[in-house]
């Protein structure tokens, strides 16, 4: 006889097992909600996918205008647009995922009333919906590169452990605000005000260098500092590394170890509150 | 035969009040409030439930409303978590607790169909190898590109079933899915689902419908309260719980039966009582049964019809009575009323089911299937009644025969 499948259903489960096989199981769901999500986002739009160059270049030219031009940021020599898009990208995603897996548990929930699969799969659906506009940022960079003709950065390399690291953390506060907005739908109305001020909080418009010392420690426990100043750091050569950039990556790792297992020991009961 | 499902104990208690998601400010009030904190109310909607089914069963889980079938269901398709107790289960499973979860209206009929199907836990190539089986039964391949914001309702439940159908699980627990659609389709849905219990499936089914549970299943359990008050055929165990129902001159209170299919609330059936039967709550065939029939209206209603049928699960509908047989243009203000219906039956011994309700000329206000079983047995037995109670049918006729040559 053949092995069946089994499953136990029990009135309790060890914190630490999370099933990485099933996860895994359910990568067919993944892929098909994520593609729903990009069909959706932009379905009986006039522009279309055209909304995802929009909406940075928009940003971007209000920032040259203000940054650039009438506060005339130091930017150590590269062109403003650059320096400002190159931090943007990164952020812009973080933003994204942040508020897309926040809220996807509670906007699926007639789903996740009525049937059973990894509720893991919907923030880590919404990380994947987030590359899209993620991709089209960098590409956009890249023509703005040549045309101000800005030499690549000496550690181009790494700015693949950057874009990953990036996802890390923006899959972690995803994660995180998935389940807490579970519990309490405060964090609904956390998330915009967090977009709001992470934007100015974040070297973006500006470099990390204008902060003054003493604030150095307290703003880099912002983990998408470290990330956007690596990111410019890579892309172009602009600023530097400090210890202070690895203390964003040690909270970035913190916040997903954390994150993944609240959302474990919340998924039971989902069900039961939302 | 192996063991498919074995349940071990399960209770599962909610905390009124208390696990719904609520703000900061009133999880951080409960944490300094001690005092408070010891006075939730809990509800125990499961209580040591314990049962096994095997390998290819059909079992039909009945109860009334409240009686903690959907939570069982649940906890099995682990929507929800018991609090203590342990479920194992052989095999894969898939659970139907509606039909179409997670369509999206702006997606066509055709990527709905992967996306509801990977929902249910099919992979994509599986889908793919059943796709053109899939739209074919749903019948609305002309329009399988369009998205489905423009389906008419009923076409979007053909599609949702049709994805469902073609799940092949080796367990399979639905609610009540079936109470969807037209006459037509339902009868086509029923025929899928007797195909898969056929199969050597093992079913676990949830419903208020008597018929659907004696059709489909073979054993039956009953859930009272949380706990499981009876185990049997399904047959069985339907007569235990209809006859637990009430007694001929008791109002059966039917205000929190499951209603199939109202959208108005313009009128709400309360109770219904038989009455002149004989003292062990039966009638003799061919007496008259009278039922009283209590209601409310919640709105003056024009063109008021009221009726009531009886079934069976091998017949369907038998015979349906309506009032228009006495107040053709019945109209009645908002209030209380009740309605007193005589009725001499032509039907033989056996079993039937009383099912109730209402309609306007708008449209249908109340039905309320397998309200309770009507009991007929044999007149005086005769030396002939044995004999003649085992003739086929189930229609009392007069008939004069004549002897010629």
């Amino acid at each position: 006889m053949d092995k069946k499948h089994f499953t136990l259903i029990s009135s309790s489960r060890p914190w630490w097992k999370i099933d990485l096989k099933e996860l895994l199981d359910y990568r067919d769901l993944f892929l098909v909600l994520t593609y729903k999500d990009i069909r959706v986002r932009y379905a009986q739009t006039f522009l279309g996918l055209a909304w995802v160059i929009v909406q940075p270049v928009v940003t971007l030219i209000i920032f040259t205008l203000i940054f650039g031009k009438a506060i005339q940021v130091d930017t150590g020599g590269v062109p403003y647009p650059i320096f400002a898009l190159a931090g943007m990208s990164a952020w812009n995603y973080f933003a994204f995922v942040m508020s897309q897996s926040g809220g996807s548990i509670i906007g699926a929930q007639d789903m996740v009333k009525k049937i059973y699969f990894p509720r893991l799969v919907l923030p880590l659906s919404k990380a994947l919906v987030g590359l899209v506009d993620f991709v089209v940022a960098l590409v956009l960079l890249a023509v703005l590169m040549v045309y101000y003709r800005q030499p690549m950065g000496d550690n181009f390399g790494y700015v693949f452990v950057f874009i990953l690291l990036n996802l890390f953390c923006s899959l972690a506060v995803g994660i995180w605000l998935s389940a807490l907005t579970i519990r309490f739908r405060d964090f609904q109305h956390v998330v915009p005000f967090m977009v709001q001020i992470g934007l100015y909080a974040t070297p973006i418009a500006y470099p990390s260098s204008m902060i003054p010392d003493k604030w150095q420690l307290l703003y880099h426990l912002n983990p998408m500092a470290g990330i956007v100043e690596g990111m410019r750091w890579s892309l172009l050569g602009a600023g530097e590394l400090n210890e202070y950039t690895f203390l964003s990556f040690i909270v970035t790792f913190v916040l997903f170890l954390t994150g993944v297992f609240y959302f474990h020991r919340t998924e039971r009961i989902i069900a039961d509150i939302v | 035969m192996s063991r498919a499902i074995e349940v071990e104990g399960i209770s599962k208690r909610y905390e009124l009040g208390h696990q719904k998601a609520g703000s900061l400010s009133e999880s951080l009030k409960s944490k300094f409030k001690r005092s408070s904190l010891k006075v939730q109310r809990e509800f125990w909607a499961l209580k040591e439930v314990s049962f096994q089914v095997n390998e290819g069963e059909a079992v039909g889980i009945i109860g009334r409303n409240g009686a903690g079938k959907s939570t069982l269901l649940k906890i099995l398709s682990r929507i929800t978590y018991p609090t203590s107790g342990n479920i194992k289960v052989f095999g894969r499973v898939s659970s139907l607790l509606e039909v179409g979860t997670g369509f999206h209206p702006e997606l066509s009929g055709r990527e709905n169909i992967y996306l509801n199907g990977t929902i249910l836990g099919m992979r994509r190539s599986e889908v793919k190898a059943k796709f053109e089986e899939i739209v074919e039964f749903s019948g609305v391949s002309k329009f399988i590109d369009t998205p489905i914001k423009h389906y008419s309702s009923g076409m979007k439940v053909r599609l949702a079933f049709a994805v469902a159908a073609h799940l092949e699980p080796e367990i399979l627990i639905i609610d009540e899915v079936l109470a969807v659609g037209d006459a037509e389709f339902q009868k086509k849905c029923l025929g899928k689902m007797e195909e898969v219990a056929g199969q050597g499936r093992t079913v676990l089914f949830v419903s208020h419908n008597m018929l659907q549970v004696q059709a489909l299943c073979q054993k039956g359990i009953l859930l009272d309260n949380g706990e499981i008050s009876f185990e049997g055929t399904a047959n069985a165990a339907v007569n235990y719980y209809l006859k637990g129902l009430g007694k001929t001159g008791d109002d059966i209170d039917v205000t929190t039966m499951a209603r199939a299919g109202t959208k108005h609330h313009a009128m709400t059936i309360k109770s219904v009582s038989l009455q002149d039967g004989n003292a062990d709550g039966t009638f003799n065939e061919g007496e008259t049964v009278t039922l009283l029939i209590k209601f409310e209206l919640l709105e003056p209603i024009e063109n008021l019809i009221i009726g009531f049928s009886l079934s069976t699960s091998t017949n369907g509908d038998l015979v349906e009575c309506r009032s228009t047989a006495s107040f053709p243009n019945l109209s009645l203000n908002t209030g209380q009323f009740s309605v007193r219906v005589t009725s001499k039956l032509s039907l033989k011994a056996g079993s039937y089911m009383l099912n109730l309700g209402a309609r306007s000329l708008k449209g249908h206000l109340e039905y309320i299937p397998s309200v309770t079983v009507l009991n007929i047995v044999p007149n005086q037995p005769t030396e002939t009644a044995e004999w003649s109670n085992s003739s086929a049918g189930v229609l009392i006729t007069s008939s004069h025969w004549k002897l010629l040559e």
